[in-house]
């Protein structure tokens, strides 16, 4: 009896797309399902091209590069990539405004009352500095500086947070090589068939264009958007969020460098949508994402190609997506991560996130044999929370617009959204106040850092802060801001630290 | 922009909820923020009896900034480990709720699982040799945290017993010394604002009128503002936590304290003991539909270790919550918010957690209703998932034959409960919901010691070989057993920091 649940271990898994989805599942599941018994398998197809371009990530990365074994030098190296301390948002709030969402956190909080409360009371006593002046990654952003936080809570180093902009094709690249090494096997080719079995409409094999046969326990679909398993054999359903996030479309193409990487991402508003701009080590990745109900694509690949930093290094491809979720994430024993999961445009770099994520809550929900459902509906409703979460983020960023000069800025500034982010806008403009849901991706500096950028303004300040000598805490603000600043000065220049420690072979 | 800011704050009741409420207000709105007054009756009593609690209460003394040895004197506290619950599985059956974690995680995989892997025919027992604290408390030991590094001993988990009547006391002249202003006085009338249907004022039985901009309702069971004058409603939980009776006695103690709570089951309730310094707090939870009060309280005087010290109190309560905590310009805390019976400890808890959430989400005179939206909305959560809780205790019994415990086995349970029971029955997994007060080990360690058998272990646990499971196991209880020997006897750490003068005598 005690030994039948080890005999229920499932022994085959099939992974179905290569990519950053595939490959970063493939090099996680090999460390974590070390069983002796279980196999992965992975296939995919040289002639199916990937989506990733450039691709910008947020901080949890660092922790499940360390959890699935991936050095961070050497990763960066084969990568070409490079540091990202966050954001800088052009042109959303008006024509002309730019703010930054660091990563890391504003000032020190005094007695559980928070830091961007005491700056709200100092700002409207006086003339008191932007509060990215108090956060030290966006200090360090601006000046162009990067250097390792550290582990020493007490110094103002260990409030920075970072993650890392990377060629994703060189990314997925790296990982087969880690996970071939610890035994996935890797099988080319394209799917021209999906075996679905009568009696309960599990997957059994997947048919090759070759002939061959993969049978599988456990498939994981990491094919794209189309959801080749999720959608096409298991038909899942999908529900669409373009009332909320009207962008369908991308074009994108990379070109040379004409300047040292910036530590940070860039996103800058366009007529119909957003341009992004990510610096690797070796070129600049670029794309504009639009809706193609405002603007058609010979219209966006002109945007583009008037705003790139030096001459493009590539052909422009073109991309069509609709924003939203797939209605269940695992079905039977299919598991869709990646974009066969869902799509949100790349605003916050959330894309390579909500791969590790649903990677995440699949080992801690790893089936058996047996296929309890109750593990699967827990996954479900675990990554549509987070999936939610993520998509009001994104919303808010469109939503805390003062743009009238195009019929897509009128659109997303009057449009309706989900009560769950207008209930967030509410409490920040009341006292400023910001909850982060226990296990919410994006937290208080986060939203606080586009609440305020986009100029949501709070109609006071909590009250708590009352409570303390204004004189005093302006004076400890003001001390921290010198430290903060000197810190940031005397960190090297992000290509310094790069040339140090990580650099690419093809970089020139 | 400040001119808003709540001038005075008025707190009804005294008692537990009352003073800690006072008591946390003087410290955290200082430098003359507002006026601070409290208004209770010498006439009127209140519920606390002996008082068991949870790890979280360390945060808040450490708040007030209370000398933790000088607290344990004043209100003849001891230490607390955690809980047993005898009879609550089948009838014979006993295990220990401890405080703080069982084992370790070990390669990224939750130490429950490898538990379970290399445990497959685990009791209640096997569980305990992997939590210091369920060996300390069986063994009678107790000492605070040392810094030892990776040692077990660096993270010790535990709470307190105390005489509620005496925290009480230590926090009003603690409140007073900061400025608390109190009344003494019944209130005969609560002044509505005829357009807002604010609280204006109170009226106390010799007249006088105390206004203010805040009030906080502490009145107890009853709801003084909140229910009788603003009528905010109150949710039903009777039919799935059907007790609305206790009778509380103390007794004598026969013995050193023991450093944990005590919960024994009985036909229709439950029985706890809450070891002081000076005598034992007892007394029976139990329904009035299964068993009258004299039968009660008959069971309840045989099972005592020492002689009563006084005739059983009668309490009648109906188990649920308000329906809206914060209404308008009053905020309820303690019992007239909700009552959850004290079968683990959350009484004074949710009395403080409701003290945070006010103090986080703290007014000024606008009330703004997305504040009080999101404090209503958070407290509900904190309630049910407590009530949740409790009533797994209840529904997870062997106690076949009896009708008190046939009722609560086969009822209908809430489907959050439902959900988590399956998923544990599936692989042993556990989740903890955002910000639910119990964790993965409270929940693990009521499941297990009431005989919920998962069909197999998570899957991941098979990281680990049989035989690595197996030394690494062993490794850890052996760690485990070494810590909990180096521990002292709890009388003798009482009477080394903290021992209330009179408490051989008394």
């Amino acid at each position: 009896m005690e030994r039948a649940h080890s005999d229920n271990a499932i022994e085959k898994i099939v992974i179905v797309g290569g990519g950053t989805a595939g490959w970063m599942t493939a090099t996680a599941l090999s460390r974590m399902i070390r069983n002796g018994r279980t196999q992965i398998r992975l296939i995919e197809s040289d002639d199916i091209g990937t989506v990733g371009v450039g691709e910008a990530t947020i901080p949890p990365i660092v922790g499940f590069n360390k959890l699935i074994g991936v050095d961070e030098n050497e990763f960066l190296k084969a990568a070409g990539g490079t540091f990202k301390l966050g954001i800088e948002f052009v042109d959303w709030t008006r024509p002309g405004s730019r703010y930054i969402h660091p990563f890391g956190d504003y000032g020190l909080d005094i007695e559980a009352v928070k830091f961007h409360q005491i700056w709200l009371k100092l700002k409207a006593l006086g003339a008191t500095p932007y509060i990215d002046e108090y956060c030290l990654s966006a200090v360090a952003a601006k000046l162009g500086r990067f250097l390792q936080p550290g582990n020493d809570p007490r110094s103002v180093m260990s409030s920075l947070a970072y993650a890392y902009h990377f060629d994703a094709g060189l990314y997925a690249k790296y990982l087969r090589g880690i996970a071939e090494a610890r035994g996935v096997m890797r099988t080319e080719g394209k799917i021209v068939d999906v075996d679905v079995r009568g009696e309960d409409g599990f997957i059994e094999a997947v048919t090759l264009a070759s002939g061959g046969r993969i049978e599988g326990e456990l498939f994981i679909d990491c094919s794209g958007f189309r959801g080749l398993l999720i959608e096409d054999a298991l038909h899942a359903g999908y529900e669409s969020w373009a009332h909320w996030l009207p962008c369908d479309r991308a074009v994108a193409i990379p070109c040379a460098s004409t300047e040292e990487p910036i530590p940070y991402t860039r996103a800058t508003a366009r007529s119909a949508g957003w341009q992004w701009r990510i610096p690797l080590q070796h070129r600049v990745g670029n794309g504009v994402v639009y809706s193609s109900a405002h603007q058609s694509s010979e219209e966006a690949l002109e945007i583009l190609l008037a705003n790139l930093d030096g001459a493009p290094t590539g052909e422009a491809r073109h991309l069509k997506f609709i924003a939203g979720r797939r209605n269940k994430f695992w079905e039977k024993n299919c598991v869709a991560i990646g974009l066969a999961g869902g799509f949100l445009e790349p605003l916050e770099s959330t894309s390579i996130h909500l791969i590790q994520a649903g990677i995440s809550k699949l080992i801690a929900l790893f089936p058996d044999k047996t296929f309890n459902p109750v593990e699967r509906e827990e996954y479900n409703r675990l990554t549509a929370m987070q999936f939610e979460q993520v998509r009001d983020f994104v919303i808010l960023h469109y939503k805390a617009t003062e743009r009238e000069d195009s019929d897509f800025w009128r659109y997303v500034r009057d449009m309706e959204i989900p009560d769950s982010l207008a209930t967030k806008m509410e409490l920040f403009r009341s006292k400023g106040r910001i909850f982060r849901f226990q296990d919410e991706l994006f937290g208080e500096a986060n939203w606080l850092s586009v609440l305020l950028g986009q100029n949501i303004v709070p109609r006071t300040w909590d009250p708590m802060v009352d409570a303390f000598d204004a004189g005093k805490i302006a004076d400890q603000a003001e001390r921290l801001r010198l430290l903060i600043r000197s810190t940031a000065e005397k960190m090297p220049s992000h290509q310094a630290y790069i040339d140090r420690f990580c650099r690419a072979d093809f970089a020139t | 922009m400040t001119t808003q800011r709540i001038r005075k704050i008025v707190i009804v009741g005294g008692g537990t909820a009352g003073w800690m409420t006072a008591a946390a207000c003087a410290k955290i709105l200082k430098n003359d923020y507002c006026a601070i007054e409290l208004i209770e009756s010498e006439e009127i009593g209140t519920v606390g009896v002996g008082e068991a609690t949870i790890p979280q209460i360390a945060t808040f003394n450490r708040t007030l900034g209370l000398d933790e040895n000088e607290f344990v004197r004043e209100t003849r506290g001891t230490f607390k480990l955690g809980i047993e619950f005898r009879g609550w599985g089948a009838p014979t059956d006993r295990y220990i709720h401890p405080f703080g974690p069982y084992g370790i995680d070990m390669e990224a995989v939750s130490f429950h699982a490898f538990f379970l892997k290399g445990h497959p025919d685990w009791t209640a027992e096997t569980l305990e040799d992997y939590s210091l604290q369920a060996g300390a408390a069986k063994q009678g030991r107790f000492m605070r945290p040392v810094n030892a590094g990776n040692s077990p001993l660096s993270k010790i988990a535990y709470a307190f017993h105390f005489d509620a009547g005496l925290y009480a006391r230590y926090l009003r002249a603690y409140s007073e010394k900061r400025g608390v202003v109190r009344h003494e006085g019944k209130i005969v009338d609560v002044r509505l604002n005829g357009e807002t249907g604010f609280i204006e004022s109170v009226v106390t039985n010799d007249g006088r009128v105390i206004d203010g901009d805040l009030f906080v309702d502490c009145s107890g069971f009853r709801g003084l503002l909140i229910e009788q004058a603003l009528h905010a409603g109150y949710e039903d939980w009777t039919h799935w936590l059907p007790c609305d009776s206790a009778a509380a006695v103390p007794c004598a103690s026969a013995g050193p304290p023991t450093p944990y709570t005590r919960s024994t089951a009985r036909s229709a309730g439950w029985q706890w003991r809450i070891p002081l310094q000076h005598r034992i707090g007892n007394g029976m939870v139990f329904s009035s539909q299964h068993i009258d009060r004299d039968k009660a309280a008959e069971t309840l005087l045989a099972n005592l270790d020492g002689e009563a010290l006084a005739d059983p109190r009668f309490l009648n309560f109906t188990t649920g919550r308000r329906k809206s905590f914060w209404v308008k310009n009053c905020i309820a805390i303690g019992l007239s918010a909700g009552f959850i019976e004290p079968l683990e400890s959350t009484s004074i808890h949710l009395i403080q957690s409701g003290v945070a959430k006010m103090l986080q989400m703290f007014p000024d005179r606008n009330f703004n209703q997305a504040d009080i939206d999101r404090y209503n909305r958070v407290t509900a959560f904190e309630f049910e998932r407590v009530r949740d809780f409790i009533i797994l205790h209840y529904h997870a019994n062997q106690r076949h034959g009896e009708p008190f415990w046939d009722y609560v086995r086969n009822m209908e349970i809430p489907d959050y409960l439902a959900d988590k029971i399956r998923l544990f029955k599936s692989h042993g997994r556990i989740f903890r919901e955002n910000e639910e007060l119990f964790n993965d080990t409270s929940w693990f360690s009521v499941m297990t010691g009431q005989n919920i058998r998962p069909e197999g272990y998570d899957p991941v646990a098979d990281v680990l070989t049989d035989e690595e499971t197996a030394a690494r196991l062993d490794h850890i209880r052996g760690t485990i057993a070494t810590c909990v020997g180096h521990m002292p006897p709890h009388e003798q750490f009482i009477a080394e920091h903290c021992a209330f003068e009179g408490a051989q005598s008394a």
